[in-house]
């Protein structure tokens, strides 16, 4: 492609910033790729948009904006170019304030660093390609796979939101746990006539179809097109299409056999604390063994939570069921004696007064744990060891509940690979992020809701549900999809087929398409798959990129020719007497940190170059070779923190990959590996950053001219040119 | 149905910001009024969140700003279009029937003009009227003190660039019509300024959670090395005492939820992550939910002390220390520390003025923040007609469970408008 020309606008933060615009203004006018070079005071202010636009019309969309931010900038310059109907994705953003003029005391130097970014974004630029809205229609319908609250909740939302909904489930009727609970803190309702409203509801919604006794056996497809298939009530295979999923298949209550101290499954009158909150919804209040009345009640918290031998976590939801149990058992049995055995009671904000409730009516609180259990004269004891008195207490119990764990439903696991969510430690389906993304998983069109992503009361399940709703809606749009196509595009002719962007999508976006119809002259030589990706599906992050060994599939904003090129300009000049460090820093928690950074006006030295990539998993190992053929003396990669990509977890996980790799090629050429390095950060920590650098830069330094500088890897500069 | 009509969303914290984000992106106006000088809300000030151990906040791409995440510093909320942002504002009075509300809004003075204000920082080296609340502040503009009126000021107001500082700006009411409410007011941290038995308010080494947050935030004062507030010394010997004001008969009778896991997430960075410091934590449960268990391992690993008790007596020393006489239940002793910080994790309570929205609006009462309108329906973002709430309006809540209930807010919007 013919590299364009583009016009370069350069901002004076309203003369506010050091640097030596004069001599800016020329040496950008002299480079190779300007089609003319502006100062301005404001580029941000009605002036500066209206100039924006008037350049752009100019110079055919092929612009540098060389100011603050682009993160602060660019939203507004979007929208200002919208309403005025001027495309604007081909503009590249340079920042020569937080990341240039307000670190670097030298103004000079400064000067030079913003003259070498903007050099570098010039470059970008000259090959930046117009990103053009684009539209697709997919059926508005989404499958709910469990009919739980959350997945009735989930229904109903969908289908008040105008999408057709399935509804799949397991069992022979709709309901689930909360279909047994006696009573639901803190409002003291019964499971049943919370459900009642809304199965009523889901019953009369035409758009509502409800499936019982279904198995899901596998899903293949993507979002806007996933096929179902299922074994249906008559144990036959069927499918089912539809354009999403929600994910509602609950939790189950961890079944204690293999915990000897509590004789479960041997003794009938030990039971799970579910197994209470049934027999107390059926009415059915007696001890299991012999149908005698209860008079004596043990229960027993964090049976199998909080323990390193079965689940880590707390189940957060036990302490509240016991309570609410022990309640109902003093109500119908008001001469009973209840005592709890726990180690710290858990009940978050208004489920406090009912503990308190609890003890007034006289449960009796024990801290400590239950040693042992045994049966003596028909008759069960156990043995309690109070931690408060120092002293163990054997006691008789008619009944003994055990308040055991809550676990992922059985299948979590198997459905992971085929429906590509991923699974958290402990079992249950994990979020895309902590804070902000609960509801989404790593494959798009997947959503989990209620139990299956963690423990949750009924009310949390169904506030989960509704929230997953919109993610669904926000996602489908209605079934008219329509956005810009800013992401992957692959070319299929260059695929080899290998399938690493569709292992490694973060999203898992790619899909591997048999190629039925490609009819190779040569059998040996026919590739059986290639990879599709839906530019409209993708997150735009680039792993798949970095890992494509054939450059088949580039994003659309930042092919490999366009970082390549800005790589080589950037670093004009780079060598012995100007050592460079070379920064490619993700534009997620990493230009936040850089920006901070400059908004704290924290220094740091001037001989570094930064390159901004989507993410850190955009960084391949060509890439990073080429800054250091370009002259770079050292190469660093500013990423997300560990384990908290924002893509979904493996972008920087990648990223590192690449860095590990490179680094064993640098020592296998005889240079010193500890060139490059990779560093996470967020803009809470200012500082993380300003130490990486000035650690990267040390290391130039200390390493001193590399080889390339020298001349001496003249074979190896020759093969990449 | 009055669909063209904006939703008002009253405060601007991790809730509100949410719920407007969210409404954007669906088409709808959202009218967002924040009492402070920066929305972010308490969440500013909370340095790193659970659980992801990252910053408080931040925005996900959407629909109009593609992308995956964006900052909090550039959520660009006075850019979005559909969201309107009422800074240093208060609901006045709302009217009307469901559908069809009318606001009265006190819009206060508008002295700095986000959208011109370029952060270039002349105004703050002229005067000490300007000043900015926080790298990640949102808007990304400075702010001014009106009653540190000096010659500087007027200079910068001359001088700004983009002419951005009106000094004699003047506060305004606006009437508005909304067709829904959200109520996204969060909480407050109470002050327990009237608990003697623990001093707060009488020794500068007394503070609570959050204003050990602020110390601890490498973006403060100190770059996150905790000095003590009486003599600017290093740190070496902290305790905190759970439970202050919560799970009490005379405060709050509820558990606040949250602290634990805030005072652990605060007791781990000091551990692990300050030179040479010892924490101890005086509790009666540890209540660290679900995950974060993980938080509470963690504190028992790296040294964390647990008393299971009360604190009796606190004595302030001349030196700046305090001499703390614990009762350990497990014990059944008295035991004696000597600690340079001792910090009150302290009830969540309502903002001031949940009590007057609540009435007039004739909503529930949740122990004084807002109540599910239908208990039975177990919906609790649903609180009237036409009116929903999120966040901690709801009750003590983390950042990720406001996320979820003001995306069920608005999913229900969305509902009630097809």
């Amino acid at each position: 492609m013919d590299d364009n020309k583009s016009a370069a606008l350069i901002c004076t933060c309203g003369k506010q910033l050091q640097l030596k615009y004069d001599f800016l203004e020329t040496q950008v006018s002299k480079m190779n790729l300007v089609a003319s070079a502006t100062v301005h005071d404001f580029v941000c202010q009605e002036e500066g948009l209206a100039k924006i636009a008037e350049t752009l019309k100019a110079n055919d969309g092929h612009l540098v904006i060389a100011a603050c931010s682009s993160q602060k900038i660019q939203p507004r310059i979007d929208q200002y170019l919208k309403s005025h109907d001027i495309d604007s994705t081909q503009i590249q953003y340079v920042n020569i304030r937080e990341h240039s003029a307000w670190v670097h005391k030298d103004i000079d130097e400064a000067t030079k660093k913003s003259a070498d970014m903007i050099r570098g974004t010039l470059a970008r630029s000259a090959k930046a390609v117009k990103r053009s809205v684009e539209q697709k229609e997919v059926s508005p319908h989404v499958t709910v796979i469990g009919g739980g609250i959350a997945g009735i909740e989930s229904a109903l939302s969908l289908s008040n939101l105008g999408y057709k909904v399935v509804l799949l489930e397991i069992k022979d009727e709709l309901g689930g746990h909360v279909q047994s609970l006696p009573v639901v803190a803190p409002t003291g309702k019964s499971g049943k006539e919370i459900l009642s409203g809304r199965l009523e509801a889901i019953k009369n919604d035409k758009d509502i179809t409800i499936m019982t006794k279904v198995r899901v056996k596998f899903v293949s497809g993507e979002q806007g097109n996933f096929s179902i298939h299922y074994l249906s009530d008559d144990d036959e295979e069927k499918t089912l299409n539809t354009s999403a999923i929600v994910l509602a298949t609950g939790f189950k209550e961890f079944k204690p056999t293999s915990m000897e101290e509590y004789r479960y499954g041997k003794n009938p009158d030990v039971i799970t604390q579910f197994e209470l909150s049934c027999m107390l919804s059926e009415g059915k209040l007696a001890r299991p063994s012999d149908g005698a009345p209860i008079k004596e009640v043990v229960m027993v918290q964090c049976v199998g939570s909080r323990s390193e031998d079965y689940k880590k976590d707390c189940s957060k939801l036990c302490c509240t069921f016991a309570i609410d149990n022990s309640l109902e058992i003093l109500e119908r049995i008001p001469d009973a004696t209840v005592r709890i055995v726990y180690m710290d009671i858990r009940v978050p904000f208004e489920n406090e007064m009912i503990y308190k409730e609890s003890r007034e009516k006289g449960v009796d609180y024990i801290r400590g744990r239950v040693s042992m259990t045994w049966e003596h004269e028909g008759k069960t004891y156990v043995r309690i060891y109070d931690s408060l008195l120092d002293k163990y207490l054997d006691i008789p119990v008619d009944l003994l509940v055990l308040s055991s764990a809550i676990l992922p439903s059985d299948g979590t696991l198997e459905l992971s690979e085929t429906l590509g969510y991923a699974v958290e430690d402990d079992g249950h389906v994990k979020e895309l992020y902590g804070k902000l993304r609960r509801n989404e998983t790593r494959r798009r069109g997947v959503v989990a809701v209620g139990g299956i992503t963690r423990p949750q009361f009924v009310f949390e399940a169904i506030t989960d549900a509704q929230a997953g709703a919109l993610v669904i809606h926000n996602e489908l749009q209605g079934g008219t999809i329509h956005t810009v196509a800013r992401g992957a595009v692959l070319n299929v002719d260059d695929c080899v087929g290998c399938s690493l962007c569709a292992q490694q999508c973060p999203r898992g976006v790619p899909l591997m398409i048999e190629q039925t119809e490609a009819e190779e002259s040569d059998e040996e030589q026919k590739i059986l798959f290639k990879a599709a990706i839906d530019t409209l599906n993708c997150h735009a992050c680039g792993v798949c990129q970095s890992l494509c060994p054939s450059g088949a599939t580039q994003l659309n904003f930042l092919s490999n020719d366009q970082l390549w090129s800005e790589i080589d300009a950037v670093l004009e000049g780079a060598g012995p007497e100007n050592p460079i460090t070379l920064c490619f820093y993700c534009e997620e928690c990493s230009v936040s940190t850089i920006d901070i950074v400059g908004t704290r006006r924290m220094e740091y030295p001037a001989s570094t170059r930064l390159i901004p990539v989507p993410c850190a998993g955009r960084v391949s190992i060509i890439d990073i070779l080429k800054a250091f053929e370009h002259g770079a003396s050292t190469v660093m990669i500013a990423a997300c923190e560990k384990d908290r990509c924002h893509i979904g977890g493996t972008g920087n996980e990648i990223a590192q990959v690449q860095v590990d790799v490179a680094r064993d090629i640098l020592n296998a050429i005889g240079w010193k590996g500890e060139r490059v390095d990779m560093f996470r950060m967020f803009s809470a920590e200012p500082e993380r950053f300003t130490k990486a650098v000035n650690e990267m830069v040390k290391r130039a330094k200390d390493l001193g001219p590399t080889p390339v500088h020298d001349g001496t890897a003249g074979k190896w500069r020759e093969m990449s040119e | 149905m009055s669909a063209s009509n904006p939703v008002l969303i009253i405060g601007a914290g991790v809730a509100g910001m949410t719920a407007a984000v969210e409404l954007a992106d669906s088409g709808i106006k959202a009218v967002l009024v924040e009492r402070q000088e920066t929305v972010g809300g308490n969440a500013l000030d909370l340095y790193k969140a659970f659980p992801t151990d990252d910053c408080f906040y931040c925005f996900e791409g959407n629909r109009w700003r593609p992308g995956i995440r964006k900052c909090f510093y550039r959520s660009a909320l006075i850019d979005q279009p559909n969201i309107s942002l009422k800074m240093n504002s208060e609901v006045n009075t709302i009217s009307g029937t469901p559908g069809q509300f009318t606001v009265t809004l006190s819009v206060g003075p508008q002295y700095i003009d986000p959208k011109k204000c370029t952060m270039c920082g002349l105004c703050l080296e002229k005067s000490k009227a300007f000043h900015l609340i926080s790298p990640q502040c949102q808007p990304q503009a400075v702010v001014y003190n009106p009653s540190i009126n000096d010659d500087g000021a007027k200079q910068a107001e001359e001088e700004c660039p983009t002419k951005a500082i009106s000094l004699n700006a003047q506060p305004t009411e606006e009437i508005i019509k909304v067709s829904d409410i959200i109520i996204a007011t969060g909480y407050h941290e109470m002050k327990p300024v009237n608990m003697d038995e623990y001093s707060y308010g009488k020794h500068p080494n007394i503070i609570t959670q959050l204003e050990l947050a602020k110390i601890i935030d490498p973006n403060g004062e100190s770059n996150g090395v905790p000095l003590k507030p009486s003599d600017g010394k290093p740190v070496k010997r902290v305790m905190m005492v759970q439970c202050v004001g919560s799970r009490d008969e005379n405060y709050y009778p509820y558990c606040s939820k949250i602290c634990c896991v805030f005072a652990l997430k605060h007791a781990n960075i000091l551990m692990q992550e300050r030179d040479g410091v010892q924490v101890s934590v005086v509790y009666m449960d540890i209540r660290t939910y679900d995950r974060y268990e993980r938080y509470y391992h963690t504190a028992r690993e790296s040294g964390v002390e647990f008393i299971r008790g009360r604190v009796s007596l606190i004595q302030p020393r001349e030196d700046g220390s305090l001499d703390i006489v614990v009762y350990d239940s497990l014990l059944n002793k008295y035991l004696k520390f000597s600690v340079d910080l001792f910090v009150l994790s302290s009830a969540l309570e309502p903002p001031e003025g949940t009590n007057k929205l609540i009435e007039s609006l004739g909503l529930k009462s949740a122990s004084g923040f807002v109540g599910i309108a239908d208990p039975k329906t177990e919906n609790e973002v649903i609180v009237g007609d036409h009116i929903y709430a999120c966040g901690t309006a709801l009750g003590p809540a983390e950042v990720p469970e406001s996320v979820t209930q003001a995306r069920a807010a608005v999913s229900k919007i969305l509902q009630s408008r097809k």
